[in-house]
């Protein structure tokens, strides 16, 4: 019995002591051992390391790419404009035991970053006008601000990976002045397009009445030719035919004229005379007056 | 006292003595009761616990058995660290955190834990991130998130973007161990490569031809991005969900459309108004032109049967002059005079001394009378040949 009890102690003895030895360092790891306070080594190897119990401790950060999302600061540039810019950076504790001594914790160090990074905008976005900001040349000032904070960063034990502008924007009044613009833009543009459909409109009609005139006067024109035509053959028959006997036609033609002139219903008040009445009076030469009718 | 005169119930060491403890309650031996006795637990108890002491000469107590139960508790443990890795995954073995290997979908071992680890990253699955809007769970409706999606273009507009960038695992030990947050990664590279590739465009390139440059441009800026930090994370695709005026000012930009919709329709009307009056013209014209040629062919055919006619008595005239021009004129006067009111009057006043009275205003009203009652019935007089 007291063998147990004796086992599970030392079982519980072992276990602490264990505990104070040894330690673990994750793949994502690296860890300082400290002594009494006082640095001894820094591990960067992940594993089972050893220390010294209760006399070394360990502190432990991350080794991998961490992020700090900085907020949004309205920064002014060259031409007096405000943009309202929100960045990120990439970066990694590089020297965990100059990172331990100046900062300690990962909130220090993104307050670092903050002001930082702020200040570093501030002088490279003040030195250009807005417009450059938005061309080629962002990824450029961005490398700028990168190098130039990276630069300070060691002193901190910090490699600074990136900082990249997640957002860039103007401020709510500029923005609504520019959706002013755009909005005025279109409508002048519909209306343009408005004006133009109604030229359009008349043109095509004006083109349409002018059109019809055109085609009515050349139908006039070429029917007047086709009566003319006409008149011109008509005429050429006539006299093809009537000038084969001039004088006879006036005779024939006289006749007909005055049986069409004198027709029903005109009075003839005159004399039996004229050629129509030559044998009114008396029979003609050599003929012998029939005998009066007998009974 | 009956408890005082030994060490314990269990007699002093050797074999079990069974016979000087216990007493069976239910009876002395064999005898008492009729018929079977039930099963005797105490008796099975120690039957077993005989055997199993067996195995430890050394007794209970004994470091053997000890040795023996930490083995089997420590086996136990042991079976704990299988583990299985499925099609889509991969498995990083950990040992004490330390990254020991990489193994394939199946049936695998590691040590368990706290030793042991193993991380189980999916390297085929797609991922999406969002970035402008925010698909709700079904996936169907996507609400906008104004403050990703408008943003600045080169020419000092404002659009609005949605988009999707799709990425997968390329490097699971990168992934796993490089990059703090790698989701969140992704979101941070893919707004700033779209803010950056944008504000190069300008809007109305953006907004119609643009659109796969701009996937394009985007893609390959974020994986350039993505690279500098050794993330191990490939993206597949960039696709814009939607790229537009912001929502202030698309009422102007529609009416932009309507506006040519206006025009069009506009031009469209005239053009009819156009076809109407041309053919309607043409019309107008095709029956002027019939009607002159009506009149043509009308007068040509009065002239050529006139003419035909006059030949043909110009034909018999010739032949018999004298006749045919006497027979004609007779004719003639024949058919003037037989429907003329006539009054033969002897001008040579010489006979008689009679001075004609002539009331030729009764003649006249006389003649006129006629003409009207003669009217209802018209001879058909043909003036013959």
């Amino acid at each position: 019995m007291n063998r147990l009890i004796v086992l599970g102690v030392a079982i519980l003895v072992g276990i602490i002591a264990l505990n104070a030895t040894l330690f673990t360092v994750q793949q994502t790891e690296q860890a300082l051992v400290l002594e009494l306070g006082e640095f001894q080594r820094v591990i960067q190897q992940p594993g089972l390391h050893v220390k010294i119990p209760f006399v070394q401790s360990v502190v432990k950060f991350d080794n991998r790419v961490l992020n700090f999302d900085a907020p949004p600061e309205e920064v002014p540039t060259s031409d007096q404009k405000q943009v309202v810019v929100e960045t990120y950076a990439k970066y990694r504790i590089a020297d965990p035991l100059l990172f331990f001594q100046t900062m300690g914790t990962e909130l220090r160090a993104q307050a670092w970053l903050r002001s930082n990074i702020s200040a570093s905008l501030r002088e490279k976005l003040g030195a250009v006008q807005m417009a450059q900001i938005l061309t080629g040349k962002r990824a450029d000032l961005l490398q700028q601000i990168t190098d130039e904070v990276g630069v300070k960063a060691k002193s901190i034990g910090i490699e600074v990976v990136d900082v990249r502008m997640k957002r860039v924007d103007l401020p709510k009044e500029n923005s609504n002045a520019i959706l002013n613009r755009m909005t005025t833009q279109r409508r002048q543009e519909a209306a343009g397009i408005r004006a133009e459909g109604k030229r359009e409109d008349q043109k095509i009609r004006a083109e349409a009445d002018k059109r019809r005139t055109v085609i009515l006067a050349e139908a006039r024109r070429d029917a007047d030719i086709l009566r003319g035509d006409g008149d011109a053959v008509a005429t050429e028959i006539y006299n093809k035919a009537f000038g084969q006997d001039p004088v006879f036609f006036d005779f024939f033609r006289s006749l007909q004229a005055m049986r069409e002139g004198l027709d029903q219903g005109t009075t003839y008040v005159g004399p039996a005379s004229g050629d129509f009445f030559r044998f009114f009076g008396a029979a003609p030469a050599g003929t012998k007056p029939s005998p009066a009718p007998g009974p | 006292m009956p408890w005082q005169n030994q060490e314990g119930p269990w007699g002093s060491g050797g074999s079990g003595g069974s016979g000087g403890g216990g007493q069976s309650p239910w009876g002395r031996g064999s005898g008492g009761g009729g018929g079977k006795r039930p099963p005797d637990f105490d008796d099975l108890f120690r039957k077993g616990r005989d055997r199993f002491r067996g195995w430890f000469p050394g007794g209970a107590g004994g470091r053997r058995s000890i040795i023996l139960l930490v083995i089997a508790g420590i086996a136990l443990w042991l079976l704990t660290g299988f583990f299985q890795i499925q099609a889509d995954e991969v498995g990083l073995k950990k040992v004490f955190g330390r990254y020991w290997s990489q193994v394939g979908p199946g049936l695998n071992y590691n040590f368990p834990a706290p030793i042991g680890e193993v991380i189980k990253p999916k390297v085929t699955r797609r991922n999406t991130v969002e970035i402008g809007f925010q698909s709700s769970s079904g996936g169907s409706r996507t609400t906008g998130v104004e403050s990703e999606s408008l943003m600045l273009t080169g020419d000092e507009n404002i659009i609005d973007i949605q988009l999707a960038v799709i990425w997968f695992i390329k490097d699971p030990e990168l992934y796993a161990f490089n990059v703090r947050e790698p989701e969140g990664t992704v979101k941070n590279a893919s707004e700033a490569a779209i803010r950056e590739i944008v504000g190069q465009t300008p809007f109305e390139l953006a907004r119609t031809q643009g659109r796969a440059q701009l996937e394009q441009q985007t893609r390959q800026l974020i994986q350039k991005i993505l690279d500098n930090y050794r993330s191990g994370i490939e993206v597949e695709l960039v696709q814009l969900q939607r790229i537009d005026p912001p929502d202030a000012v698309i009422s102007a930009f529609r009416d932009v459309q309507a506006a040519r919709a206006d025009k069009e329709s506009s031009i469209n009307e005239a053009n009819g108004y156009y076809n109407t009056v041309t053919q309607t013209a043409e019309g107008a014209a095709q029956r002027l032109r019939r009607e002159a040629e009506a009149y043509k062919a009308e007068k040509v055919a009065i002239a050529t049967g006139e003419t035909q006619r006059f030949l043909n008595v110009l034909a018999q005239y010739r032949n018999e002059k004298d006749v045919t021009a006497r027979r004609l004129y007779l004719e003639t006067m024949e058919n003037i005079f037989r429907n003329m009111t006539k009054v033969i009057v002897d001008t040579q006043a010489g006979a008689g001394g009679t001075v004609p009275y002539l009331s030729l205003n009764e003649l006249l009203r006389a003649e006129a009378a006629r003409r009207q009652s003669s009217a209802s019935d018209k001879p058909v007089e043909g003036s013959g040949q």
